[in-house]
Parts: structure tokens; sequence; C-alpha cells
């Protein structure tokens, strides 16, 4: 099942994907024994009936798939961790996924490999912009695919060298926001 | 980080490319729903990025998709050819580089863990 932060943050931006997105931003950030993960989309949205059951495991959208588990684990662990969530419609279209997690909590999951996961889906989406963020009470640290593209033209974001670069920037960015795993 | 590296990275991939020339040969996409990231589609689509860099198939293109409603048979990767579509299901790492290895830089599709194979006629292209 789904086991650490990294797997729930590829489900989230799995589901943006799915919503037909152009734009997914995904925004880490840890204040003290806060730890907020957001991703936000300019996607499908979900329709105000609908969002009342987002959390619920026997509701889904997808066709062939008997149960979207993905949304109600996060919101568990976010409960079960001391924190909360928000499944909000954005008033400009899409969706904005928020949970808040005690990153001091011993039922939180580990941090797991959040750019061996982030970037080979950032790479693997043509068409599709991201925006990452990761802060933490000092500074903010931002990464953006189009700044990315504007450098690299037709190059793809699958080349080699372009996902080692942004496997590395993106450990970077997690050692200056102190996303660090101290356990 | 250093965006102007990208510059340098840009320059060596362009020079490549021209000497190369040509389209993609062979697409292979990841299944990466709910379904396929708990069984392990991340490490899959991490091998098959890694198999393709490490035997530098410029020619190869690699994506990703959601979930396909083969939820019992994830992670399931699909080979895009112009004359066929191979679909493989239960797709672990090392599969996933035994599907590079054998399958696209061979032409030697697996014939295990097989749930589909897709003939493409002339006029369906694959990508």
């Amino acid at each position: 099942m789904i086991e650490d932060l990294a797997m729930h943050l590829a489900d989230l931006v799995e589901n943006s994907l799915r919503a037909g997105a152009r734009h997914v931003s995904i925004s880490l950030s840890r204040c003290g024994d806060s730890f907020l993960i957001e991703v936000s989309d300019d996607g499908a949205g979900i329709p105000q009936p609908e969002l009342a059951r987002v959390v619920d495991p026997f509701y889904t959208t997808k066709r062939g798939s008997k149960v979207g588990l993905g949304l109600p684990l996060l919101a568990q662990t976010a409960e079960e961790t001391g924190g909360s969530w928000a499944v909000e419609p954005r008033p400009e279209g899409g969706t904005r996924v928020r949970a808040r997690l005690g990153w001091d909590h011993p039922d939180r999951p580990p941090l797991g490999d959040l750019a061996g996961t982030l970037v080979p889906l950032i790479a693997t989406s043509p068409g599709v912009e991201f925006t990452v963020e990761l802060s933490d009470d000092r500074g903010t640290w931002r990464l953006c695919t189009g700044e990315i593209r504007e450098r690299i033209g037709d190059i793809p974001l699958t080349h080699p060298e372009v996902l080692c670069f942004l496997e590395e920037a993106l450990r970077e960015g997690m050692d200056a926001a102190g996303l660090k795993e101290d356990r | 980080m250093k965006l102007d590296e990208l510059r340098k990275i840009r320059e060596r991939a362009e020079a490549e490319l021209r000497l190369r020339g040509g389209p993609s040969r062979v697409k292979i996409v990841v299944g990466m729903g709910t379904s396929g990231i708990a069984a392990g589609a991340r490490q899959t689509l991490r091998a098959i990025l890694d198999e393709v860099a490490r035997r530098d198939l410029r020619d190869v293109v690699v994506t990703q998709t959601g979930e396909k409603g083969l939820a019992a048979q994830e992670p399931i990767v699909e080979v895009h050819e112009p004359t066929r579509i191979t679909i493989y299901g239960e797709v672990d790492e090392a599969f996933a580089r035994r599907i590079v290895t054998e399958h696209v830089v061979n032409g030697r599709p697996l014939s295990e863990r097989v749930v589909e194979v897709r003939e493409v006629r002339d006029d369906q292209p694959a990508h």
C-alpha cells in the first residue's frame, strides 16, 4: 500500500494529471512540528456534490477501478498525526488538496524518496508545467519546469542529463528547506 | 542549483540530435495510477529511465499514464512500436530492465507477463 509521503504525493499529482491539469503546483513546507503538503492544479475540478465524497474509500470516478484509496488514506494519515486536511475547488478552476501532518508524530510516515518519485513523474508528463516549492521557517526554494524548458528548448525533460540535473536540484532544495529525515 | 548548467546540457544534446537525426523509434508508457504506484510503478519507471539512459537509447521516448483498469496486473508497461503495442503486466524493476534490453534493444519481445499485443495498422501510427 501507500507507505511513504512521496507515494502520497505521487498519487495526488496523478489525480491532477488525470483531471487534465496543464499546471500542477506542489508545495511542501515544514514549520516547527507542522508539515504541510499541498497540491493544486488547473484541471477539471471536482463538482460540489462530489467533494463531500472524496474521502469515501468506496467512491471513485475512475472506470474499471473499484476503489479510490489515495485521498482517504492521506486524510487518515493527516488525522492520525494530529493534523488536518482539505480538498477545495480553486476559484480560478481546478482543485487544491492540503494535508497538514504532525512532523514529530510517531505515526507520520517517512518522507520516502521525494526526488526519485517526483522527477520521473514530472519528466514524463509532456505539456504539463510543474512548480515545486519547498520551504521551512527560514526560506523557500522553488523549481519551475517552465524555466527549465526555456533553457533546454526542444530537449525533453527525460534526457538523461536533464533527469540527473532535476534530481540533484530537488535534493539540494530538500536540504535547503530542512526536509531531511532525522530518524 | 545552477540553471546555466542546462545551457551546456542543451548544447550537447542538440549536437547529438543532429548526429543521430530521425524521430523516436519506440515509446515506453508506464501506468502510474494509485494502484500502479502502490504496486511499485515508481521503481519500474525509474528502472526504465535508468536503463534507457545507461544504454544511451536516444530514439526511445518514456512517458507515463494514469490507471487503465488493469489494477490486478499493475505495474503495467506498454511498448509502442510502429506496427504493434505490447502490454506487459506485473512489471517489477528487474523485468522492466529486461523489457528495455530484450524487447527494445534486441527487438525480441518477451513472452512472459504479456497482457495483450495490439497490431497497429500503417494508417494508425503508434505515436
